[in-house]
């Protein structure tokens, strides 16, 4: 984060304003619009390079389960990385292409793609964090500054993702429990049984 | 008496919470009749007193409610409940934002279901009252369902509106059986009960076989004794039920899990003299639909049930043409489902009573290779319609042998049932053995590669 960037608000109030297209359905497994792979290498075109076709598989999606949300992101993503500010700065292929990946599957991991446009603290993590991952911070921000900020928005998502999988996990073992006591297995009356 | 009945069971407030004198009695009079069966569970409706109106309330609506949607239109309750199964189902959520159409909600599978039903569960249900019901697995898949009394209950509600389009408006109440259950497996739940929602009228699960009474002619004096307003079963019971000498018939029979043939509904028709019903039902959703012959299929009878029919790759399938059933809502609030692919194929047309489906068959079907091209195996199904069969399998072999197989108290079609399939396998024939089998069966099977479409 060593060089300054650009104003934050502006990209924040970018991804607020992220149009329906990007917001659409990625395409995996045979299902959804939006080819993402295209998209990025659109994105790499703008920045003034084509991707190396090899680096884009990692944005086709295989399972709907493990893969919607994070191309979800990584459209979301492409979006910011449009932005006039990025473009300018004609950001390498190769680094676009595995920066977006790495803040997409990260991001994905948290978080419902659309909350990084609807949720004013998300919109300010993935700003942040994107810029971080190029070397940039926010402009007008010292180091200790962003990097402070960035961390703590980001630890407290994290945790907030730890305690719900706690609890996630809690409650389907509770489930798992409800279902075999003996009086879950007796069932109750039924006109018919299938 | 049963040895499974206590009195002083623990758990007994918890299977009937509201029960009073009248239903007490019914089950004193359903257990200790001289005739009753071996009765070898015990259950119960587990409603409570609120539960109880709800349910009336339910059962109004449903009578009254439309079922349908317009073509190529997802019904308007749709959207918010996929917003809502987003948010508090685990399985949902770990696929990220609510998409803004189902369509883009990728399907499910029985497998998916299998593969830890937890994540089906939402968030917003609490456990202490959960209850299960175990599917059969005959698909390689055993499922157990998280479900609730009131869930169970409501299966009332839909099997009401499909009596009264046959004219029947049950009518049994204090004093009276009000449904009696029919199974004939070698092992079968059984147990008695009272409906709250009817005045404490009875209900009995009951197994025709000859193990679970001390005389099997005590079944017929047991039915008869019961008397009750209506019969549920499936074909292979219902084939077995037929047989008993039962001086009084029920106003109506409900008969589910398995394609019952015409054959054998008009010979129940023309034994007892009322209606009977042919409901297509899933543990998954509960009763899907109706069979109603003007119709040409099963009627749908749920408002809040969405069904698409997909192809092999989840693409709704143009209109008219066959697909998986896929079915989006239904009523169970434990197992909320978006766009599950039930495994069973049919084409939808819409009626001016409600959207049809037609030409249902049960799980994905068979295709047989006869006279060197394939056959589905509704052809087959076709064939065998004049037979009043309960209980079949047709088989092909590796080597494109087939073999139909009957179960016993049908090998008298034996030889009707051959000729019936010569037209379609042609010179390689069929030849027909008895059936060895207890409980469901799959109807259709085939070694031979390619046999699934």
């Amino acid at each position: 984060m060593n060089l300054s960037g650009p104003s934050l608000e502006a990209l924040i109030r970018r991804l607020a304003d992220t149009p329906p297209d990007f917001m659409d359905e990625p395409r995996v497994a045979g299902a959804g619009r939006v080819a993402v792979t295209a998209l990025v290498n659109d994105l790499a075109a703008m920045h003034g390079e084509r991707a190396v076709l090899d680096t884009l598989g990692v944005f086709e999606g295989g399972s709907a389960r493990g893969d919607r949300n994070r191309l979800a992101v990584a459209m979301i993503g492409t979006w910011l990385l449009a932005d006039p500010w990025f473009l300018a700065q004609r950001l390498d292929a190769a680094a676009l292409v595995q920066t977006l990946a790495e803040v997409a599957a990260e991001m994905a991991a948290t978080t419902p793609a659309h909350r990084f446009t609807s949720d004013a603290e998300r919109r300010e993590e993935l700003a942040r964090s994107m810029l971080a991952r190029f070397g940039y911070r926010p402009a007008g921000e010292t180091v200790a500054q962003a990097t402070d900020r960035l961390a703590a928005i980001s630890a407290s998502e994290r945790r907030r993702l730890l305690e719900a999988s706690r609890a996630a996990e809690q409650r389907a073992r509770e489930i798992r429990e409800a279902l075999a006591r003996k009086v879950a297995e007796e069932s109750a009356d039924k006109w018919t049984r299938e | 008496m049963s040895a499974a009945w206590r009195d002083d069971d623990p758990l007994r407030r918890e299977r009937f919470p509201t029960l009073g004198p009248a239903g007490q009695r019914m089950l004193d009079f359903m257990l200790r009749h001289p005739c009753a069966p071996i009765y070898r569970n015990q259950s119960g409706n587990r409603l409570l007193a609120h539960e109880v109106e709800a349910q009336h309330a339910h059962e109004r609506e449903v009578a009254d409610a439309a079922v349908g949607w317009l073509t190529d239109a997802v019904p308007d309750w749709v959207p918010p409940l996929v917003e809502d199964v987003f948010a508090w189902v685990p399985h949902y959520r770990t696929l990220g934002s609510p998409p803004h159409a189902l369509e883009d909600v990728a399907p499910v599978s029985r497998a998916d279901l299998a593969a830890d039903i937890a994540q089906f569960v939402p968030d917003t249900v609490p456990l202490d009252r959960m209850i299960n019901f175990r599917t059969t697995g005959t698909t390689g898949h055993p499922l157990i369902l998280p479900s609730h009394p009131v869930v169970a209950a409501r299966y009332a509600a839909y099997h009401k509106r499909a009596l009264r389009r046959v004219g029947v408006e049950p009518r049994h109440g204090r004093g009276q059986v009000g449904v009696v259950l029919l199974g004939y497996q070698r092992h079968c739940f059984t147990y008695v009960s009272v409906s709250p929602t009817v005045d404490e009228s009875g209900l009995a699960k009951l197994n025709l076989h000859p193990n679970d009474w001390k005389h099997p002619d005590d079944r017929a004096r047991y039915l008869d004794a019961l008397a009750p307003e209506i019969v549920a079963g499936d074909p292979i019971s219902f084939a077995h039920y037929l047989e008993l000498p039962l001086p009084r018939a029920p106003r109506a029979l409900i008969s589910v899990s398995m394609t019952l043939l015409p054959g054998l509904r008009e010979k129940l028709e023309r034994r007892f003299g009322c209606p009977v019903l042919d409901i297509y039902s899933l543990n998954e959703v509960g009763p899907v639909g109706v069979f109603d012959a003007a119709l040409g299929g099963y009627l749908l009878l749920q408002s809040k049930l969405y069904v698409e029919l997909l192809d092999r790759d989840g693409r709704p399938v143009p209109a008219g043409e066959r697909g998986e059933i896929t079915v989006t809502g239904g009523f169970n609030f434990c197992l909320p489902l978006l766009r599950y692919r039930t495994g069973d194929i049919a084409a939808l047309q819409f009626s001016d009573q409600g959207p049809v489906l037609i030409g249902l068959s049960g799980r994905r079907p068979v295709r047989y290779l006869a006279c060197g091209a394939w056959i589905n195996n509704i052809d087959v199904t076709h064939a065998l319609l004049p037979f009043p069969i309960s209980h079949f399998n047709v088989h092909q072999d590796v080597d494109a042998s087939v073999v139909l197989r009957l179960a016993p108290d049908a090998m008298a079609y034996a030889d009707a049932a051959r000729a019936a399939l010569a037209p379609l396998f042609g010179k390689q024939g069929v030849t027909v053995e008895v059936l060895q089998a207890d409980g469901k069966t799959l109807q259709y099977t085939s070694d031979l590669e390619g046999a699934r479409s």
